[in-house]
């Protein structure tokens, strides 16, 4: 039997399950203008794994991508959350580069 | 050098294990009286799935089962207990066309018809009174 699956699945639970951290945390402190930029690293990790010869850190890294790109489409939701008090707001948010040209793309919501 | 493609199988598999449980999870809630069929049929999918991980050399659809297997698993999870509570506390919309719906409204004054995330951020909380409108404006 192959337990390979078994285990980076349970792995891979675990960062998804961080991803719900993250999402809540950077929204609350940097807000989620930063979407590019982590979808953009989601895609570099996914490609990155491409190239990496250990099966391990390859699925690691491939879900953690995944995750990634997941959670830049969750930003603009957690943001409302925020503003609605079903968690902390903060008014104070560190903007991303080129916030301005950010704003005027329409946020993925999937 | 050559190409891995446990990654990619790995991100395929979580990217879209996630993605259409997400959008099935809301759908098959909202639609379904008895909500203890999809969740046994996603349990037994997500054991079966586990089970088919293991049974194959190949370690990219290994990973790609067990990966899909655990979303279906968590979805279950989320079908029977996390859905029907973001329902009650309405964060998420209620079907009026769905008795189990109907009498969740008809008990917890915090549930709503109206979906209050489908719009864009404001960049300042909501006050008390503008989410009331909202509510209020379809229920």
């Amino acid at each position: 039997m192959n337990f390979f699956g078994i285990w980076i699945c349970l792995v891979t639970l675990f960062v998804i399950g961080m991803g719900f951290v993250w999402v809540i945390r950077g929204e609350r402190y940097f807000g989620y203008l930063w979407w590019p930029y982590v979808m953009g690293f989601g895609f570099l990790c996914i490609l990155g794994s491409l190239f990496i010869a250990n099966e391990w850190v390859s699925a690691l890294c491939g879900a953690a991508g995944a995750s990634l790109i997941w959670g830049s489409t969750e930003l603009k939701e957690q943001a409302v959350r925020g503003e609605l008090g079903w968690y902390p707001f903060n008014g104070r948010k560190i903007n991303p580069p080129f916030v301005e040209v950010i704003k005027k793309w329409k946020a993925p919501s999937l | 050098m050559e190409i891995n493609l446990v990654g990619l199988a790995a991100a395929l598999a979580t990217f879209f294990g996630v993605w259409l449980g997400h959008v099935s999870v809301r759908k098959i809630e909202r639609e379904t009286v008895r909500l203890w069929i999809p969740t046994l049929i996603a349990l037994v999918s997500g054991f079966g799935l586990w089970l088919a991980s293991t049974l194959t050399s190949s370690l990219p659809l290994s990973a790609a089962s067990g990966i899909l297997g655990v979303t279906l698993l968590w979805d279950a999870l989320e079908i029977y207990i996390r859905q029907p509570r973001r329902i009650r506390h309405g964060h998420a919309p209620a079907n009026p066309n769905n008795p189990r719906h109907t009498r969740i409204l008809a008990e917890y004054p915090e549930a709503t018809t109206v979906d209050l995330l489908d719009r864009d951020p404001i960049g300042r909380p909501f006050t008390a009174h503008e989410i009331t409108a909202l509510k209020e404006g379809v229920k």
